[in-house]
């Protein structure tokens, strides 16, 4: 191992050059790989989220800012299947919200509290604790909102002109619910009403709004079945079921992924090129001594390991460096971003050692067609040279 | 009387330089009928003396430049020369014949080009011969597997080459420890025994100096013990005084002669009459074959 450190060492320039090839390909696999490790967790979130209710909305799926009216609860409820429903109110944190944020907004939800013991998409509280219907002028906030909007439990925040108090902090759960407030139906009703142009606002009451609803299942009814029966006998609504939500939003996730896997892996096989040409210019250079080493009783498997072995620490080091600066990156980035209760990235153990592994693989397969032809250096004519 | 350590029978070397297909082809067919003798040769019955025959006669003809004949010969079918077989054939070894004893220091001399440096290569087993066998410790070594050499290699013999042929990142002791490390021996040992080998040439002292830290007899030193340090049967010395000056050959050859009397087997290839003197035989080698 020392010999083949020692041989690295011997074109500093080079080799360093190499590394760098290789880091610069792993860099853009890491932070390509951890937006895609985001979105990935946001879109898991979103799945189990709508793995056992339904979805309606006035939009074409999911939320929509698009009011409702409160009488549309009533229709739901008689349809045969549905156990629960529960009316909510879904806008944004700030009035204008014209930044461009990666995943869902920061964002304010209400709704019935009551709903919580039909709820399987469980969230636990980092301080504090959780709203009742009874809590008007209260919130409880998001982990990624807290610096953000300077919270602390107990204390009052100012959202849209009014204070809330801050009743709790919930748990980071790496998707949705991290950068959005909650509040009771009635706040929440209170901040759409407030939205609405004057000429709306004559013909509303602010109790008469929601943005949606969500429709829990009876026991063993199928929350899918339920999403196609609703949409049928409720007018000018969406209901959007778990294996809808999977097709339309799970599946162009993967196409994202694949279009930015892609690109970070081109990169990377651009700088495994380097690795190709850097070993075999060291073959060409070390082939008196691979001469001499097969004259002293080295085997083909001996050469082919060293140079492989050779090859696999380039790849290593490249990718240690290249997971180090990605990593930088990332945190330099999410750093700059938290203060609006937005993160782009997350760098996960399971990409990291990805992107390591493949950086020793790339490197190993890289060095194969130098390594094989250091073995067929021919001993007699490698040690004539000069 | 000692017991041979080192036996050639009729070992020939052909280079074929060009497109000198009819010799190519010719060559092809007696490589083929001497792998049939090399099998049946040590079976009972004297079936073996009629192939012996048949290979003998075919090499005579290839020697004699008749490479259609000798094709025809072993294979009854014919083969015309076309206008663009061009080519030349070296005999660079042939049909050399001897036999070394355990314990002997020879020395193969010569002019150049006359074949000395094949004939080493052969007996190192780091070149094959086109036809011939070579027995080491009594074992046709010409038979065995190409995967198997690197084994014999770093167990059985040991090389002292006229440029030293040390790796130039590692340390003397590093160096020496090659051999070791390719016959798979223990770390604690390899370092044990190259220390010992590193004392016995005479540089204990540097042991962590690099090749380019060393003079040349001290780095032919380093070349022996890396020769010595898997304690070989046989020790091949390629003009190993080729570099040095007057005092260092002295120095150097002593070594050498001193490791001989010890029981250690050299052959060395050589220009210098006073290196040839201070071994005990001399074989001359003339255009591939041992001058009588």
């Amino acid at each position: 191992m020392i010999e083949i450190i020692k041989n690295m060492w011997r074109r500093k320039m080079r080799t360093i050059l190499t590394i760098f090839g290789i880091a610069i390909g792993i860099l853009a696999l890491v932070v390509m790989g951890s937006m895609a490790e985001k979105l990935n967790l946001l879109v898991d979130g979103g799945v189990k989220y709508y793995q056992d209710k339904v979805q309606i909305t006035s939009g074409t799926m999911g939320m929509s800012l698009v009011p409702l009216k409160l009488d549309t609860k009533a229709e739901i409820e008689k349809i045969d299947g549905v156990g629960y429903v529960s009316p909510i109110i879904y806008t944004t944190l700030e009035k204008d919200s014209s930044a461009v944020s990666f995943g869902p907004p920061a964002s304010i939800t209400a709704g019935d509290m009551n709903a919580i013991k039909y709820e399987s998409f469980k969230m636990s509280l980092a301080s504090g604790r959780r709203l009742t219907n009874d809590d008007k002028g209260k919130i409880v906030i998001g982990y990624d909102l807290v610096k953000k909007l300077d919270a602390k439990v107990g204390e009052k925040v100012k959202i849209r002109g009014n204070k809330y108090e801050v009743v709790g902090i919930w748990d980071k759960t790496f998707t949705a619910p991290d950068t959005s407030v909650s509040m009771v139906l009635s706040d929440g009703q209170q901040v759409v009403y407030n939205d609405l142009p004057p000429i709306i606002k004559s013909s509303v009451k602010p109790s008469d709004i929601v943005s949606g609803f969500v429709a829990y299942p009876k026991k063993g009814a199928d929350p899918n079945v339920l999403a196609i029966r609703i949409q049928k006998q409720v007018e000018g609504i969406t209901a959007t079921g778990p294996k809808q939500f999977q097709e339309q939003v799970v599946n162009s996730v993967k196409m994202f992924n694949s279009i930015i896997y892609g690109i970070a892996i081109i990169s990377l096989l651009v700088g495994s090129l380097s690795i190709i040409n850097t070993m075999t210019m060291s073959v060409s250079e070390r082939t008196k001594e691979i001469g001499i080493k097969k004259a002293v009783g080295a085997k083909t498997s001996s050469i082919l390991g060293e140079y492989l072995t050779e090859a696999g620490i380039i790849g290593l080091i490249g990718g240690l460096v290249g997971i180090g600066l990605g990593a930088l990156i990332v945190n330099a980035i999410n750093t700059a971003m938290e203060k609006n209760g937005d993160k782009l990235f997350l760098l996960t153990p399971r990409l990291a050692l990805g992107a390591l592994a493949f950086a020793i693989v790339l490197g190993v397969i890289a060095g194969i067609i130098p390594a094989v032809h250091a073995t067929k250096i021919d001993i007699v004519k490698s040690l004539r040279e000069e | 009387m000692a017991e041979s350590i080192l036996k050639l029978n009729n070992l020939r070397k052909v280079y074929i330089v060009g497109n000198l297909k009819t010799a190519k082809k010719a060559q092809k067919e007696i490589q083929k009928l001497h792998k049939k003798y090399e099998r049946i040769c040590c079976q009972e019955g004297t079936a073996y003396k009629e192939v012996e025959k048949e290979l003998d006669h075919a090499q005579k003809l290839f020697s004699e430049e008749k490479y259609e004949e000798s094709y025809t010969y072993l294979t009854r079918r014919g083969i015309k020369r076309g206008r663009r077989d061009k080519g030349v054939v070296v005999h660079a070894l042939n049909g050399v014949n001897l036999d070394i004893k355990s314990g002997e220091m020879v020395a193969i001399m010569g002019p150049s080009g006359s074949g000395k440096s094949t004939l080493l290569n052969m007996l190192g087993l780091l070149d094959t011969p086109t036809t011939g066998q070579i027995f080491l410790r009594g074992k046709n070594v010409t038979s065995i597997k190409n995967s198997k050499l690197p084994n014999i290699r770093s167990t059985e013999l040991g090389f002292v080459f006229q440029s030293f042929n040390l790796i130039p990142t590692l340390t003397a002791i590093e160096n020496v420890m090659l051999p070791l490390k390719y016959s798979r021996t223990p770390i604690m040992e390899r370092r044990r025994l190259a220390e010992e080998a590193l004392d016995m040439v005479g540089l204990s002292d540097r042991m962590h100096h690099t090749p380019n830290e060393l003079s040349g007899g001290q780095k032919q030193r380093v070349a022996i013990a890396r020769s010595i340090v898997n304690k070989p049967a046989i020790i091949f010395g390629d003009e190993l005084t080729g570099e040095l000056d007057t005092k260092m050959t002295k120095e150097v050859m002593q070594l050498v002669v001193d490791l001989n009397k010890k029981g250690q087997t050299f052959i060395i290839v050589t220009h210098n009459p006073e290196v040839a003197k201070l071994c005990g035989r001399t074989i001359t080698i003339i255009d591939g074959k041992v001058a009588k």
